[in-house]
């Protein structure tokens, strides 16, 4: 690492520190939990990224994986007046309330150890033999949370969760997943990952153990994405089994798929796009009165834009905004130089 | 004791059927163009609305809702595949963003019908002259039952003769066996394309009727769990094989009713696990499925 790398990595970082700074300050409420939101959606899909992006293995299993993380991290830290009253738990867990740190870790172990249990005998299978069984994944572990009353108290749901999940959580978080991210795929690793993504047989012949790899691409993958969906649940302080389905699996997808599927910039970019829109749209589908011209509630209406903003980028931008491409300091000042050229055009 | 498990085989065959249908669906569509039409729950469930919508909102004669109903499926299966899956194809895009475009259709559909008819349940109309029952010795058989399983039967024989033995049929299994040198043959490929979406969702908009006489309940996510299963059941025989398909949605229709209906009743709300583990059991045992598929990992505008 050269000066000038160390002076613009101090600069960002304080850039970046500043800027959470100030919303932590100036923002409240409803806000507030955009920001922290955009930024869990934003590891979440980076996570995704390592699997569905990297190495190319096409997997809607997170949604699983992140509940099984949540349900773990709330059953460790719920209040014990809570668990007495509501859950039946075996003594050794009735009896104690972790701090968050400890149950964030503990809950992405056994997220990666779920996914890993699940998933594996899927390696099997090919195209979208294995996109149908990932689907069944989620339901799966969906189906058992409603059915473990104990642990889970059904469909009703975990209410009570203790709320730990602040910015600097988020994005301290954020900021280490962005790095070893970045790291991980600049690694002998990371490019044996990539090999796999672009020819499996060419890497095999290159000497990459091709499922082991696979594997422990999985299990990074599931490691993040299980922080996330822990960082999640102690946002919204409330679970149940149905908070991961298919839909949410759907928006991270479109996440993805908008911002360009296997880059760090397209998975944040994607994260913004999609947390903002569908949030700031909300209301709109609430019904209001517009000059006395009342418009009547439109459910479903954010979720319905949003399907036709994703097919239309699939048709006719599929590598998604970023193309392939970082957002870096050299990709900003080439942008900045040939600017007048663009416009020219 | 096995007159009850005679009777409950009997009521699984109604919802086999449901599932069949749909699979064929989704096995044609796949076995042409190398894509799963993620979509297709929502053809169904269009199908249903569409039987809803000139029954018991225009009062038009039940025969008349079915056959629109049909043509409803088969409405939207084409502009599914004009505005969705031909672009696509056009500009060479990869399979997964077909798949993710598909996904996207999916859950736009769904969410249109949320929006215009809410997310409450509705009563599918049932006519009465469907609601009577046949007496065979002590067994009971629902007579839309017996109806519905009869027009299944002959849409499958009606189906194997048209992809055995007539002109489409051979181009199809032609263009399905190799989209180039099919076209090098003479075979008008954007022809038999738009044939077998027609096919795949006609054949839903059956099983809407289906569902809807069975179950009568219709919603607008009605389309997840049939269209979920009826891919299971496409994958169980084999993915690009018609009748695999019918057979795997047989298994995977009557095997949920008898294990709702033989277990005790505290096993019912395991119903999915039971249907999903079915599925990794048979791929773990045989990772292709039952029958032979007919696999394209790359789709005709692959390499």
């Amino acid at each position: 690492m050269n000066k000038t790398n160390i002076g613009r990595s101090m600069v960002s970082l304080t850039i970046y520190v500043g800027l959470l700074f100030l919303a932590d300050t100036f923002l409240r409420g409803f806000y507030l939990q955009l920001v922290m939101l955009f930024g869990i959606n934003s590891i979440i899909a980076l996570g995704v990224n390592v699997t569905n992006g990297y190495t190319n293995i096409f997997s809607l299993g997170f949604g699983g994986v992140m509940l099984t993380a949540a349900y773990t991290s709330s059953i460790l830290t719920l209040p014990i007046w809570y668990k007495e009253a509501a859950l039946h738990l075996p003594s050794w867990l009735a009896h104690i309330q972790w701090p968050f740190l400890p149950s964030l870790l503990v809950a992405a172990m056994v997220a990666v150890m779920a996914s890993v249990v699940l998933v594996l005998p899927a390696f099997r299978l090919k195209g979208h033999y294995f996109i149908l069984t990932s689907i069944g994944v989620n339901i799966v572990i969906a189906n058992l949370a409603e059915n473990m009353r104990s642990f889970t108290q059904g469909a009703q749901g975990l209410r009570n969760i203790p709320a730990f999940t602040n910015t600097w959580w988020v994005y301290g978080i954020l900021l280490l997943t962005v790095i070893f991210v970045w790291r991980l795929i600049r690694s002998k690793f990371g490019r044996a990952l990539i090999t796999i993504s672009k020819d499996q047989g060419l890497a095999a012949v290159m000497g990459i153990n091709v499922v082991r790899y696979k594997i422990y691409s999985f299990i990074i993958g599931s490691f993040i994405v299980g922080i996330g969906g822990v960082l999640w649940v102690h946002l919204i302080v409330s679970i149940n089994p149905q908070v991961f389905n298919l839909l949410f699996v759907f928006e991270i997808i479109a996440m993805l798929a908008i911002g360009g599927i296997g880059t760090i910039s397209g998975a944040i970019l994607g994260a913004g796009i999609v947390t903002f829109f569908t949030e700031l749209a909300l209301p709109i589908q609430e019904g209001f009165s517009l000059f006395s011209l009342q418009v009547p509630p439109l459910f479903g209406l954010v979720n319905l834009l949003m399907a036709i903003i994703l097919i239309v980028i699939m048709i006719y931008r599929p590598d998604g905004i970023m193309r392939g491409k970082e957002i870096s300091y050299e990709y900003i000042s080439n942008l900045v130089r040939h600017f007048p050229k663009l416009t020219k055009k | 004791m096995y007159i009850y498990v005679i009777q409950q085989l009997i009521n699984a065959l109604a919802y086999g059927s449901v599932l069949g249908l749909l699979a064929v669906g989704y096995t044609m569509i796949y076995g042409i163009l190398g894509l799963i039409n993620f979509a297709h729950g929502e053809i169904f469930m269009v199908g249903a609305f569409a039987c809803y919508l000139l029954v018991s909102a225009l009062h038009l004669p039940f025969m008349i809702g079915a056959v629109g109903s049909v043509f409803a499926s088969i409405l939207v299966g084409l502009l599914l595949y004009k505005l969705v899956y031909q672009p696509c194809i056009k500009r060479k895009a990869p399979v997964l963003a077909v798949f993710i475009a598909s996904f996207g259709a999916s859950l736009g559909i769904k969410y249109l019908f949320m929006m215009i008819f809410g997310d409450q349940r509705r009563a599918f109309p049932i006519p009465e002259s469907l609601t009577g029952v046949y007496e065979i010795g002590q067994i009971t058989v629902n007579m839309r039952d017996f109806f519905m399983l009869i027009a299944t039967i002959i849409i499958m024989i009606g189906l194997t003769y048209l992809i055995k033995y007539t002109r489409i049929g051979v181009a199809m299994r032609a263009v399905s066996y190799n989209m180039k040198i099919a076209e090098v043959m003479g075979v008008d490929s954007a022809k038999i394309v738009v044939a077998a979406f027609i096919i795949g969702s006609a054949l839903a908009g059956v099983s809407a009727v289906q569902y809807g006489l069975n179950f009568s309940i219709l919603y607008p996510n009605m389309g997840f769990t049939p269209g979920l299963e009826g891919f299971i059941g496409a994958v169980l025989g084999g993915i690009g094989n018609v009748p695999g398909a019918m057979i795997g949605g047989f298994i995977i229709g009557i095997g949920e009713i008898l294990f709702v209906a033989l277990l005790p009743p505290s096993f019912s709300a395991v119903r999915p696990m039971f249907v999903w583990g079915l599925l990794f059991l048979i791929l773990f045992i045989k990772p292709t499925g039952l029958f032979r598929p007919n696999i394209k990992y790359e789709g005709i505008w692959g390499e």
